[in-house]
């Protein structure tokens, strides 16, 4: 196929970071007028990758092609020049300033007067082709994540970029934003761009990408035509080994209001209000679900109920006593077993210098009346969940930070769960982790379900919280907009709920 | 714990008030100090003698040997003049500088290596080295130990050295009185160091003030004190300060050269000390009382190498030379001035002048030496704590 | 900055994060550090036309060989640098730790010598006077509580209001030590005109055993205490804990505020019985009380990054170099500032190495890319 040109075409790529292998020998290639998915599960090198063909790294070994040509790109800069453009997860954009100078922003202009004056008339032709519906003379920070992450892609392509490399694009979008980007997407493949999605989202692969290259642990496994694949057959190349995609769902006698929380109102830093008159229950034996686009106040919800965060107003009930304003160690004397998983493993739930054992010691170093720390039953522990978890470590003595994402999520999951909790708030337990790992993490959430913990489990994937929980309640800027049977409710009704469209009040009492 | 806590800080704030304003401990109650040359014992020397060849001598000095001026240049050069008159090598004098008298910890180390190198005998050249000099004259008495302007001495191992700068101020005196009575400005000014409370100082001041009024009566003396040693910055200040108040000579007793570089900017004349500071300051310097360390050193060693020495604190002047007058700066000095501090010197070297002689009285007109009384050694080092008639503090 | 759009170069030599290194090679990396250092040094020796071994041999004499009468003379002298630097940067170590950047080491010294001195000053040795046996410890609880409350201070306003603890502490060093210049030149003056106290009575003075000062089983008993207290006991379990992420400590429960005025008193203590430990050893205060340890402990803390027995190695290299070469001075003529120099290149070819603790260098690769 070497006639072939392709926009696109990594040979043989090897990068290594000291010991650890990000990529190895892989192989891809991509056509104008053609959109591959790379999928690959979190610490498969996809990121590595794209990285590589932006300019943020450097390769050890194999060639990349554009357009033919073999070339090296050492900076941000030179990949502008080959026409790659590519979105980050994290947006750089400044957020005092306007769609239209992020966009014209960066780019060589001979004197700012030709800038000003022609530009805005180039820009709305260029939204007007691919069909972005953008006002330009909006304030970054007056936009959703949705228009910033739009503002991103005008940008590079306003750079002349026709090889687009978009890096996880729809996890901080709702299904509807979703669509829409597809459908611009679609559009810039109609005329002729290259487009490279990375993502570990099946659903999405299927419905956008014409071809998918699987990447397994840092090698390119396989390239399949989307037509000819099924989600199936996707996993287990992912995985490596045949996976049930069934997410259990076990009925529980449930011990009503076990927890309630009440008209609760929460500033964060910067003296916004983060949650407004947030009021729901939770049973025990229940998983609620807490969905809503990223930032919509999940964070202040967890660490109020934790003690983390002072509120400004409202209650938190358990079993009828209020523990807001207490201290964590005053609400664990009250005798409520408490679990937090906090979003921010590394940074709030573990020390990450730390081996397994003293992040065992996390919660309980206090325990008994010696000044000093009881290690014993610490690597006890630690050795057990190793087992049990199947935590991937050359020993309980590794620091954490050398582990992966799954790994340490076991960790901190599983220090959490052997404390016996009464009452486990997890926020996005599954994020980073493999399938695998997801579906072990279930398990031992649906496990503490039957022994009639009460759940807060806050996440991203929809399918799986549909899943997963019983009911699911939607955030959108820190209100409730709805609280909706997991088992009855669809994937739309929630997107519109998260776009801030409140349900209707029969439908509450419904429930 | 925290009711503890405020309790015992209570204390402790309390104790340190206390501390700074209650404790009059006086000093050297206990030690045995022999001050001066009055107490001259005759003695044979408990040290054997020592081949030339084989003496090792030590030295500590404050700061570098490096300088061009100044205390520790005194004494280097007066090292120097010892090693060459005696005809020793390089590898026999062992100068350890820059040794901080502050740093007691570091002074010990230094001290214990001059021993650890087999020196015969170790001059220690600054005042705060003093009680750690002490020690190690206890530790060591094999060893010989001088300590320089210090209060303290055994009767075995370890002397004292100093001298009677004094009689080279009251010669500079004559120059600076004559100056001013050329001007016709009865008005000098001097920058101390410390205040009167210190002997060397104010001892100095006075014998200046008593030089100038034997040429010049109606002068005033006007003094500043900056409160250190060595302070350029405030050395300057207060020199200005004393022009602006009408003074027309200023002298000093402090380490830098400021106060005759501020005297030549602002057109007056000055005297310096330590050395010869004419090329810092030729259209204002006179002439500087200075230190000639070199005819202790070799007479000290020269006893060591005899086995002569016996501890008996050092206190000289003129009459052997240790101290003097750097060469006047001939152009600029008031017509008159050698011949007249020839005259003094000779006075002062036969023993027919000594400068403090009463009646001397002290700036509030109270008599403090009486008609033809004159002040012991003992008074002069450690006395001295008033300023006589004609000194004024600024 | 690329040519024509298509090809670029690349550069000689980039310089690229490593994976962080494993215990035993650090420990081969420190030593291949300590050789480089020694030749470094050795280069500079010779360029000033002595013979590198000869005066190494001098150093490595000077700090351990002794006189006829006492061969033990230079050890001692080597003692008495060591012990105020290990237990300094042990103090230290604490609060870095913590992240808690304790730059006061110098002026918690002097607070500690001037708590441990107000008791020595009240002491005589009369009869009815403060015996030795409860003089001593009283000057050393003074001393810890003088450094401590000097500590206390930086750690307040950083919990109140959020100020830098580096400035701070650094700042709070030169209050302390005009206020030391104003008590030696001031209330506590013995001779006008000279900045000096006079030297305590004995019962005031550190106890000898064998010629040694009992400081050093201080320092001894404090290596082992800080080793303990850092990884074996709860509130040095805390510490690394707020140290790594203030958010954790407050996750477990920590009282984030305590454990910070807590650990940075003890650090403060510390630092303050080094005060007390001098004021003792040398019988007198004076300005140069601290000789600059305060500011030497933050590289010899760090140097053993905060770990209890490598303060222990880190701190006799240093000691050995100070006097070893404080030495050559009198043997070999070598002048103070010489010496100074050869320190400085040794500890500098040592610290230079940390950087390949975390970097390294990746060169250009002279193959493929160029045809086909």
């Amino acid at each position: 196929m070497k006639e072939k040109i392709y926009a696109i075409e990594l040979n043989n790529i090897t990068k290594t970071f000291g010991e650890v292998v990000a990529n190895k020998d892989v192989c891809l290639n991509v056509c104008h007028g053609e959109i591959l998915a790379i999928l690959g599960e979190n610490g498969s090198g996809k990121t590595t990758l794209m990285n590589m063909l932006s300019g943020i790294y450097h390769p050890d070994s194999g060639e990349i092609q554009i357009n033919g040509q073999p070339v090296t790109i050492n900076a941000p800069k030179d990949a502008i020049d080959l026409k790659i453009g590519m979105i980050h997860q994290h947006f750089k954009l400044v957020d005092v300033l306007s769609a239209a100078d992020n966009i014209i922003m960066g780019r060589h202009q001979k004197s700012k007067k030709t800038r000003k004056s022609k530009l805005p008339s180039e820009l709305s032709a260029l939204c007007e082709s691919f069909g972005f519906d953008i006002n330009l003379s909006k304030k970054i920070y007056e936009m959703s994540v949705s228009e910033k992450q739009t503002v991103e892609i005008l940008k590079v392509l306003y750079q002349g970029a026709d090889i687009l490399i978009l890096d996880e694009p729809t996890a901080v979008l709702t299904p509807q934003e979703t669509k829409k980007l597809f459908a611009i997407l679609k559009n810039m493949k109609q005329s002729g761009a290259a487009i490279v999605i990375i993502t570990h989202k099946l659903g999405e692969v299927m419905e956008i990408s014409d071809r998918v290259t699987v990447l397994r642990k840092g090698e390119s496994i396989a390239t399949v035509e989307t037509a000819e694949t099924t989600p199936k057959q996707l996993t287990e190349l992912m995985v490596g080994r045949p996976v049930s995609l069934e997410i259990e769902r076990p009925g529980v006698e449930q011990e009503k209001n076990m927890f309630e929380v009440h008209r609760l109102s929460v500033k964060n830093n910067d003296g916004v209000y983060a949650l407004k008159d947030v009021s729901f229950s939770l049973n025990g034996g229940e998983i609620l679900g807490v969905a809503g686009v990223a930032g919509s106040g999940q964070k202040e919800l967890c660490e109020t109920i934790a003690g983390l965060l002072p509120a400004e107003k409202g209650a938190v009930l358990y079993h009828e006593e209020n523990i807001l304003g207490k201290t964590p160690a005053e609400i664990i004397n009250l005798g409520i077993s408490m679990s937090f998983i906090p979003e921010d493993r590394l940074g709030m739930g573990l020390v990450s210098s730390m081996d397994i054992t003293d992040n065992m010691l996390l919660k309980s170093y206090k325990n008994g009346k010696s000044p000093f720390v009881n290690h014993k039953p610490a690597r006890e522990l630690a050795q057990s969940l190793v087992e049990k978890l199947e935590i991937v470590t050359p020993s309980i003595k590794t620091p954490v930070r050398y582990l992966s994402g799954g790994n340490v999520q076991k960790v901190l999951l599983g220090r959490e769960i052997e404390s016996n909790p009464n009452l486990l708030i997890t926020a996005y337990p599954v994020r980073g982790l493999d399938i695998n790992s997801s579906y072990k993490i279930y398990d031992l959430l649906n496990e503490q379900k039957k022994k009639g913990v009460a759940i807060l489990f806050i996440g991203e994937d929809l399918d799986v919280m549909l899943g997963l929980c019983d009911r699911v309640l939607v955030l959108c800027h820190g209100e409730i907009t709805g609280i909706v049977d997991a088992k009855t409710t669809t994937k739309e009704e929630i997107g519109l709920l998260m776009t801030g469209e409140t349900k209707t009040q029969q439908e509450e009492d419904a429930e | 714990m925290k009711k503890l806590f405020k309790i015992v800080s209570l204390v402790m704030a309390f104790a340190l008030v206390f501390a700074l304003f209650g404790c009059n401990k006086p000093a050297d109650d206990k030690t045995t100090t022999t001050t001066g040359a009055g107490t001259t014992v005759a003695a044979t020397s408990a040290f054997d003698a020592v081949a030339k060849e084989d003496i090792k001598v030590g030295v500590l000095h404050i700061t570098s040997i490096q300088e061009t001026s100044g205390y520790t240049y005194a004494h280097h050069k007066g090292i120097q003049e010892m090693k060459e008159s005696l005809g020793l090598t390089d590898a026999q004098i062992i100068e350890k500088d820059e040794v901080p008298d502050t740093e007691t910890e570091l002074v010990k180390t230094s001290l214990q290596e001059l021993v650890d190198a087999d020196c015969d005998i170790i001059f220690a050249t600054s005042y705060n080295y003093m009680d750690s000099v002490e020690e190690f004259a206890a530790a060591n008495p094999k060893v010989i130990f001088s300590h320089c302007s210090g209060s303290k001495s055994n009767n075995s191992n370890f002397n004292n050295y100093f001298g009677r700068i004094y009689e080279a101020r009251y010669l500079s005196g004559i120059a600076a009185g004559l100056k001013a009575k050329e001007i016709g400005t009865p008005k000098i000014g001097f920058v101390a160091a410390m205040d009167v409370k210190n002997s060397e100082v104010t001892g100095g001041i006075n014998a200046f003030a008593l030089g100038v009024q034997s040429v010049y009566p109606e002068c005033e003396v006007f003094v500043k004190v900056t409160g250190s040693w060595y302070d350029p910055v405030k050395e300057g200040q207060a020199a200005k300060a004393l022009i602006d108040a009408g003074c027309v000579v200023l002298s000093q007793h402090c380490d830098s050269d400021t106060v005759q570089t501020t005297a030549q900017q602002n057109n007056v004349f000055g005297v310096g000390y330590n050395s010869d500071m004419t090329t810092a300051a030729p259209k204002a310097h006179l002439v500087a009382p200075i230190w000639n360390w070199g005819v202790y050193y070799t007479a000290a060693v020269q006893q060591v190498i005899n086995g002569t020495w016996i501890s008996k604190d050092y206190f000289e002047g003129y009459n052997v030379g240790l101290v003097g007058l750097s060469a006047l700066n001939e152009s600029i000095v008031a017509a008159g001035t050698a011949e007249k501090i020839a005259e003094a010197e000779a006075k002062i070297k036969s023993g027919e002048l000594f400068v403090f002689t009463g009646p001397i009285l002290d700036n509030t007109g109270k008599q403090i030496i009486g008609e033809g009384e004159k002040l012991s050694d003992g008074q002069i080092q450690t006395g001295i704590n008033y300023y006589i008639k004609g000194v004024t503090l600024s | 900055m690329i040519a024509n759009g298509t090809r670029t170069h690349e550069p000689l030599v980039r310089i690229a994060k490593r994976r962080e290194r494993s215990r035993a090679e650090l420990i081969l990396l420190r030593a291949a550090a300590f050789l480089l250092a020694i030749v470094a040094g050795g280069a500079f020796i010779a360029l000033l036309g002595h013979s590198p071994i000869e005066v190494y041999a001098e150093i490595f004499k000077g700090a351990f060989a002794g006189n006829k009468r006492d061969p033990l003379s230079a050890v001692k002298q080597t003692l008495v640098f060591f012990v105020p630097l290990i237990v300094t940067s042990l103090g230290l170590s604490l609060a870095f730790r913590m992240k808690f950047w304790n730059i006061g080491g110098e002026g918690q010294i002097i607070m500690g010598g001037i708590f441990a001195t107000i008791f020595a000053l009240y002491s005589t040795d009369n009869p009815g006077a403060i015996p030795s046996f409860i003089l001593l410890p009283l000057m050393f609880v003074a001393g810890a509580l003088g450094g401590g409350l000097m500590a206390l201070l930086p750690a307040i306003f950083k919990i109140k209001f959020g100020t830098n603890e580096t400035l701070f502490t650094l700042m709070l060093n030169y209050i302390a030590l005009y206020f030391l210049k104003y008590l030696v030149s001031g209330p506590w003056q013995r001779t006008p005109g000279f900045a000096s106290i006079g030297n305590f009575d004995k019962s005031a003075r550190m106890w000898e055993i064998g010629g040694f000062h009992a400081s050093l089983l201080v320092a001894a008993a404090l290596v082992i205490f800080v080793h303990f207290y850092i990884k074996k006991s709860k509130q040095g379990y805390e510490i690394s804990v707020v140290g790594e992420s203030q958010p954790t400590a407050r996750y477990a429960g920590m009282n984030v505020g305590k454990i910070i005025l807590r650990t940075m008193f003890l650090s403060g203590a510390i630092c303050g019985m080094v005060g007390m430990i001098k004021v003792s050893s040398t019988y007198t205060l004076t300005e140069g009380i601290t000789g600059g340890v305060g500011f030497t402990g933050i590289t010899v803390a760090w140097l053993s990054q905060f770990n209890a027995l490598g303060m222990v190695l880190v701190s006799l290299l240093f000691a050995i170099l100070q006097k070893g070469s404080s030495v050559m001075q009198t043997s070999l003529g070598l002048s103070a500032d010489a010496s100074n120099v050869l320190q400085g290149i040794i500890l500098f070819s040592f610290l230079g190495t940390e950087f390949f603790t975390r970097y390294k260098f990746v060169f250009k690769k002279n193959n493929s890319k160029e045809k086909e």
